[in-house]
């Protein structure tokens, strides 16, 4: 079935790749995110809440710049000296194409959030787990894309992620278990999802040798609605986290992984599925 | 030419070398190299070169399927391995 989002109500499109939600699909996407967090909870995962910006310089370690360069969205302020803060209130002015004209600005040391668990690697950084760690945060993430859809592709949308750092097995159990329930989830509100390998967006990806090893051992697994549309993803870093952040279990660096859902992209799925009346008798059986 | 057991010992000791921690006797033919990041993905193009340079044949990496690194194991079968031409 279509989806007419332009007659749906509580859904307003920005052409900047926004969205702004009201009534029922605000009221799904809040209970989607319930029914996550209930999820975590049975795996007792912790819940963190984390600020907009994550420092480059965190991202930088993790080469976040030369393998997204094209996702990343910064914030910037203006140069603050009352020199240029005069001139600019002064000539404060936006063009025909919407564009600021900011002049001079301040050095930009913070990134807007890409995903939601980086903050959990820059948090127990340099730490030794006793025991695996069960976590779980929900943040509005900024990925700037060549084009946007609503729900479907978004420049910020809301990413709830289940995070397990651990030793492997303990990692690899966590995203076993998560993936069964997700694979019974669908099965019982018959939501046709298909599992595939995928890799991520790498700039100039043939280039880039973590590319080459992502396809050769597969890390990602996404949930794919549609044919195309990845609603959520289930990810084996390796130890990559905890080598780069120094984090250790068991002597070794610590191995991490993480179940994330893209809150928005299940939205455009229930509604596609369903349709917004079916939706509503759907949702009592979360 | 060498030899089977030769090739693996020198992919050991290969990967032992770059991996700067572990010595050729921990690492088992099934040992998941990729996946316990005893060779980190910068070093995937160097494999893929030992392997082009130790077969003389250029491989073809957008057409690498996965698993085919996955070990010494299957580094073996899949590009060391004499292809029977009899038939059988």
């Amino acid at each position: 079935m279509a989806l007419d989002l332009a007659n749906l109500h509580g859904i307003y499109w920005k052409e900047n790749g926004q969205t702004a939600l009201a009534g029922m699909p605000l009221a799904i996407l809040r209970k989607l995110d319930r029914l996550f967090v209930r999820w975590a909870d049975e795996c007792g995962a912790a819940e963190y809440r984390f600020p907009v910006f994550i420092e480059a310089r965190e991202l930088h370690k993790l080469d976040y710049f030369s393998s997204f360069p094209h996702l990343a969205t910064f914030p910037v302020t203006l140069d603050s000296s009352p020199e240029h803060l005069k001139e600019f209130s002064r000539e404060a002015g936006i063009d025909d194409a919407g564009v600021v004209r900011l002049g001079k600005c301040s050095p930009v040391r913070e990134v807007l959030t890409p995903a939601a668990c980086y903050h959990f690697y820059v948090l127990f950084q340099g730490a030794s787990l006793e025991s695996s760690l069960y976590l779980t945060t929900v943040a509005t993430c900024f990925r700037r894309e060549a084009y946007y859809r609503p729900l479907e592709r978004q420049w910020n949308f809301t990413m709830r992620e289940i995070v397990c750092i651990g030793t492997a097995e303990e990692v690899k159990e966590f995203l076993a278990s998560h993936r069964a329930r997700l694979e019974r989830f669908f099965s019982k509100i018959d939501l046709p999802i298909a599992w595939q390998n995928a890799t991520d967006p790498f700039f100039d990806p043939s280039r880039n040798p973590k590319f080459i090893a992502q396809k050769l051992d597969p890390v990602k697994t996404e949930i794919v609605f549609g044919g195309e549309l990845a609603i959520g993803s289930i990810n084996f870093h390796r130890n990559f986290f905890g080598e780069t952040f120094g984090i250790r279990r068991e002597g070794e660096a610590a191995f991490s992984g993480c179940v994330a859902f893209g809150v928005e992209r299940w939205l455009f799925a229930l509604l596609s599925r369903f349709g917004p009346d079916n939706l509503r008798v759907l949702e009592s059986l979360w | 030419m060498k030899n089977e057991s030769e090739i693996r010992q020198h992919l050991r000791e290969w990967i032992a070398h770059k991996s700067g921690s572990l010595s050729p006797n921990e690492i088992a033919d099934d040992t998941p190299i990729i996946e316990r990041r005893i060779i980190k993905s910068l070093q995937i193009p160097d494999l893929i070169l030992f392997v082009e340079e130790h077969t003389g044949r250029a491989i073809d990496v957008e057409q690498l399927k996965p698993g085919v690194f996955r070990n010494i194991d299957t580094i073996y079968r899949n590009f060391f391995k004499p292809v029977r031409t009899d038939g059988s």
